[in-house]
């Protein structure tokens, strides 16, 4: 900002709570003559409530607003020199467009005919001349919206408050708009008050950007400073896509992430400080292999028109893999009885033995009985077995009522789980035994792998559960023949977004390359 | 899903008997004379030149008609306070206040219409009160001020009910707008409130300027015998002078009055929002 | 400022509060009167009372108001759910139609309909008695029940009884197990409406009875013209009826949310 610029409007430590729950903590902002100023944040970050502190509509609990050097926290919103923009604009439904925009002027008790001039200059502005004895219903979304800017400019307020405008119109004319309004003020040479949870609606619009979160300001800063020196994880995070990494700040200048050590520009850190690191999508380059800085394999390629989003995974998440039995079915036939029969051996741990149900059993051994000639099932009667809570093989028999019976195993094996210590996470898997038929039936392969095997993983520290974003294995579910095969479950690895014009092929082994002022560390939150 | 078109049939063939069939009846009945045989009609318009012929009952129409009026302003003007207040209630505490308005309503009329004989008789509990404070008995009951006090206790749970609907239905972004625009309290009242809670004002005038012309009970009960409005002279032709002819022939002409009257008001809304907008 | 104006709204509403409710607590009062007066109260009998239930014309008419309520509340809601079903899915010029007629009985003053229904009946030769008062008050009430079930048909997707269908329901099954429990609250209501408006009914009952049958209203009008204390005693009988049924209209509900609310948290524990 030029210093010649004059504060406008000093928010003085506001606080605000609805229902003993605080929006705002402590706010402490400087508006200027003159800009385009945009209050960014996901809903409930307290952006709205704060411009309706300075519309007049709310009291702060605490602090003061100074406009033009006077206190106006008091100040009823009819005495302030400011206007609105309202979400939903807000238009009077019972005037017409002439009338909504002349409201302010008429009630100031000005000459008619100065009215008329002023108004039909606001309609020319906005574009909407011809539009004057339209009823409000009657105009477009975006129409509405113009008319709802040139309402509150037409009364030449200081600063124009803006309460998400955009929202309600669609992608395109959306972009149309964000243009419109910052040539209107340019034109006008106003304070704009933009309030958006949209990023690139910020970016694009404003002259400094505030960004909130949880009724505390994050940052503030031009677009270029909040997008290449975001203040921390979040400011990152929320203004485009990121890849953040955690890491290790050697010395001034020097980091180090995924094990190794990078020239940076950053300095100011104390030695060995956890830190971490941002790497813009845009500023990786996909390189030979051995050429980069970092290596690893290409895991998706998604075509965005201009250039291609590339996800490649320099390192494994947790994994585990299991063994899956794959065999025939070999039902037995009760012929006197006009009965057939089937079950499976099937795993289970030690820890599953103490609450074991025979529906536990029937349903993981797939046990069942039906008539071969309609079809249909036959209940289960009885399900006898014997067993320990130690590892072994244990049988366990099936009959129905008309003495057909059928034999498997159970093996009780110590639970089968992998740590990593790196990513903190636990996974889990059992082996199992499948029939061929139900791998070839399988609608949804993957899933079904997962739930055969009871597949999952957890955040060690949290408790809470991880995605398996992985199932690999290298049989052809379509052609399967009966025996062993391997499973394999990932969780998600160290993954880095490139957006770059060159098109990867998936599968393939690749090196990233970036430059040292490409790394961006900030401080831990 | 023409299949479930069939399913208003017999609605079709009910209201054709049980709505169609009176009206056309009625309307049969206001222009013929007594004694009509099945086949031969005798087509007159004998029945409105006596009614606007004769001086009682165009004196009993006019009274008809200001009576209704009366009541109907009074209701608007008592009406649009307790509204305003209901709106303006945080959500839990509007719910309460609808539901003391309304319940009244939905205890017999003519029960609550009874109770007002006590009240208003000249050693009631208003006269008594009236007395402590050195007014003499007023004569209340069997008064046309009796009639109107028990219209206006009858129908103004709707005219609140419709007024408060259309406030609360109202976005509150509105008045924050005038007053951004520089609209102060009453400046915001008559420019964007009252305007756009015109649709319920006008509502709320047909559910009480409507029943208020035709009411029958009420004048009975609290006008006494004597004091006789449209409603009353059309039971009497049917119920004890049987001249079903001239009856008929009296409700078309309050039907049509009530038609008019009823265009009028949306006319009146439509142009009222209008200038009040440009003005 | 703001204090005053409140001050003057508040008393303002108590005013309001004691205009509503002065009759209903006065005609409660008196029918507890020893006496015949309806302006002193002497002291506390219940021999209006006594004389309420000894007389069979108040009892019948008590019976027979709340008989004819039931019978023209259960038939209106069936055949204007049906309806009103049907009326959503006909062409626009059938609906618009239906509708206008269906508008006049709310539209007309009840006395315009009630002399209809008087001529129609003695042009058919129906006699006036118990018959001609149920159907003319399922004439009445059912218009009410469409206009509250049609709103929520209004809203209602016109896919859903297609996709019932395409997932394999008869058109009986699509109907009473996709789109009535939907529209529910709008037939719960209009229900309630009808039933009110059946129980309250003077004017139109009053024109078409006969035979000696009447309703509450009627022996109200037809009483008052002497002072009689029993008709307090009528009143608060059905003050007290009217209460309980409204308690338990509005209860049903909140008891119905409460129910639900611990099934879901039993749900939850699970």
């Amino acid at each position: 900002m030029e210093t010649s610029a004059k504060k406008l409007i000093q928010f003085k430590n506001i606080v605000k709570s609805f229902d003993g729950q605080i929006v705002l903590k402590g706010i402490n902002l400087d508006i200027y003559e003159n800009e385009f100023v945009t209050l960014l944040g996901p809903s409930g970050c307290g952006k709205t409530t704060l411009l309706r502190i300075l519309g007049g509509f709310l009291e702060p609990d605490e602090g003061n607003v100074i406009f033009d050097g006077n206190d106006i926290t008091n100040l009823p919103p009819y005495k302030r020199d400011l206007n609105t923009v309202f979400q939903k604009y807000a238009l009077f439904p019972h005037m017409n467009v002439y009338d909504n925009v002349a409201f302010g002027l008429k009630l100031k008790k000005e000459p008619k005919d100065i009215i008329e001039q002023k108004v039909n200059r606001m309609l020319r502005l906005i574009n909407l001349e011809d539009f004057g004895k339209r009823g409000i219903q009657e105009m477009s979304g975006g129409q509405q919206q113009r008319v709802a800017i040139a309402r509150a400019l037409v009364n030449e307020p200081g600063v124009l408050l803006l309460d998400e405008p955009l929202g309600a119109l669609d992608a395109k004319l959306r972009k149309e708009m964000q243009r419109e309004l910052k040539k209107i003020q340019k034109e006008v040479g106003i304070t704009f008050i933009f309030v958006t949870h949209d990023q690139e609606e910020a970016l694009t619009m404003s002259d400094k950007i505030v960004v909130m979160k949880d009724g505390e300001i994050q940052q503030i800063g031009s677009p270029t400073d909040i997008y290449n020196e975001p203040a921390n994880r979040y400011v990152a995070n929320f203004i485009g896509a990121s890849n953040i990494m955690d890491g290790i700040m050697l010395e001034d200048r020097k980091v180090v992430f995924e094990d190794k050590q990078f020239e940076c520009v950053d300095f100011g850190f104390s030695k060995d400080e956890r830190v971490d690191v941002v790497i813009r999508p845009e500023d990786i380059d996909i390189v030979a292999p051995g050429d980069g800085k970092l290596k690893g394999t290409v895991k998706s390629v998604l075509f965005k028109g201009v250039h291609y989003e590339t996800v490649v995974e320099t390192k494994n998440g947790t994994s585990i893999t299991v063994k899956m039995n794959v065999s025939e079915d070999k039902p037995v036939i009760n012929g006197s009885a006009g009965e057939m029969m089937s079950a499976n051996d099937f795993y289970l741990d030690t820890e599953d033995v103490e609450n074991l149900t025979d529906a536990f059993i029937i349903d993981h051994s797939d046990a069942q009985a039906w008539d071969p000639k309609t079809d249909e099932r036959i209940s289960i009667s009885s399900v006898e077995y014997e067993i320990k809570k130690e590892k072994g093989t244990y049988p366990v028999t099936f009959k129905t009522a008309a003495g057909t019976m059928v034999t498997a195993n159970m093996i009780v094996q110590d639970p089968n789980r992998a740590v990593d210590e790196e990513y903190g996470e636990e996974i889990y898997a059992v082996n199992f035994f499948k029939k061929a038929d139900e791998i070839q039936e399988s609608i949804a392969l993957d899933t079904d792998l997962k739930i055969w095997a009871n597949a999952l993983a957890y955040d060690l520290e949290t408790g809470s559960s991880v995605e398996i974003t992985d199932v690999e294995y290298s049989f052809d579910p379509e052609n399967i023949k009966p025996g062993e095969y391997e499973v394999t479950f990932k969780t998600r690895g160290y993954e880095y977004r490139i957006d770059t014009t060159d098109k990867a092929e998936v599968g393939t082994t690749v090196g990233l390359n970036f430059a040292p002022e490409d790394i961006h560390v900030m401080k831990k939150q | 899903m023409k299949q479930f078109r069939k399913m208003t049939y017999p609605y079709v063939a009910w209201i054709s008997v049980m709505i169609i069939v009176p009206m056309i009846l009625i309307l049969l009945y206001a222009i013929t004379t007594e004694g009509n045989g099945v086949v031969n009609f005798n087509f007159t318009i004998d029945n409105f030149v006596r009614f606007f012929s004769d001086s009682i009952f165009l004196e009993v129409l006019g009274r008809s008609l200001r009576v209704a009026l009366i009541t109907t302003v009074l209701c608007i003007v008592l009406g649009y306070i307790p509204a305003y207040y209901i709106a303006k209630c945080s959500d839990g505490i509007k719910m309460k206040w609808v539901l003391i308005i309304t319940f009244p309503t939905w205890i017999n009329m003519l029960v609550r219409t009874y109770a007002w004989i006590g009240i208003l008789q000249n050693d009631g509990i208003i006269n008594t009160i009236l007395g402590w404070v050195g007014i003499g008995p007023v004569d209340m009951i069997y008064t046309e001020f009796a009639v109107i006090l028990g219209m206006v206790y009858n129908f103004i749970p709707f005219m609140i009910l419709q007024i408060y609907t259309s406030l609360s239905k109202m976005d509150n972004s509105l008045i924050e707008a005038a007053q951004d625009l520089g609209a102060n309290r009453f400046q915001c009242f008559w420019r964007i409130t009252f305007p756009l809670s015109l649709p319920g004002v006008i509502s709320g005038i047909t559910l009480v300027f409507l029943p208020a012309v035709s009411s029958f009970c009420i004048p009975k009960l609290l006008g006494g015998g004597q004091y006789v409005l449209v409603g009353n002279v059309i039971e009497s032709q049917f119920l004890t002078s049987g001249d079903w002819n001239f009856g008929s022939a009296i409700s078309l002409i309050m039907a049509i009055i009530i038609m008019i009257s009823m265009y009028i008001t949306k006319k009146v809304d439509k142009t009222e929002i209008g200038e009040r907008a440009s003005a | 400022m703001k204090k005053e104006k409140r001050v003057f709204s508040s008393i303002f509403m108590a005013l309001m509060v004691v205009f509503l409710y002065a009759p209903i607590i006065y005609t409660i009062i008196f029918s507890f009167n020893s006496s015949k007066s309806l302006t002193h109260f002497e002291s506390f009998s219940l021999r209006w009372y006594e004389k309420m239930f000894n007389d069979a014309t108040m009892i019948q008419a008590v019976i027979y108001t709340i008989v004819i309520a039931i019978l023209a509340t259960i038939i209106s809601t069936i055949v204007g759910t049906i309806t009103a079903i049907g009326l959503s899915k006909s062409r626009k010029l059938v609906r618009n139609l239906v509708e206008q007629v269906n508008n006049l009985p709310i539209m007309n003053p009840e006395i315009v309909t009630a002399i209809g229904l008087l001529m129609f009946y003695s042009a058919a030769h129906i006699t006036k008695g118990f018959l001609t008062l149920l159907l003319a008050h399922i004439m009445f009430c059912i218009p009410y029940v469409i206009l509250s079930i049609m709103p929520k048909l209004r809203t209602l997707d016109p896919n859903l009884a297609d996709a019932a269908m395409d997932l394999g329901a008869t058109p009986w099954k699509a109907l009473t197990k996709v789109i009535v429990p939907q529209i529910m609250p709008g037939i719960v209501s209009g229900a309630l409406i009808a039933f009110t408006m059946s129980f309250d009914d003077f004017v139109i009952s009053y024109f078409v009875t006969g035979n000696g049958v009447n309703n509450i209203s009627i022996l109200v009008y037809t009483m008052s013209k002497r002072i009689n204390p029993s008709i307090n005693a009528l009143s608060t009988l059905i003050i007290v009826i009217i209460t309980v049924f409204l308690t338990i209209t509005n209860l049903i509900p909140v008891i119905a949310e409460r129910r639900m609310r611990k099934k879901l948290k039993k749900a939850q524990k699970k």
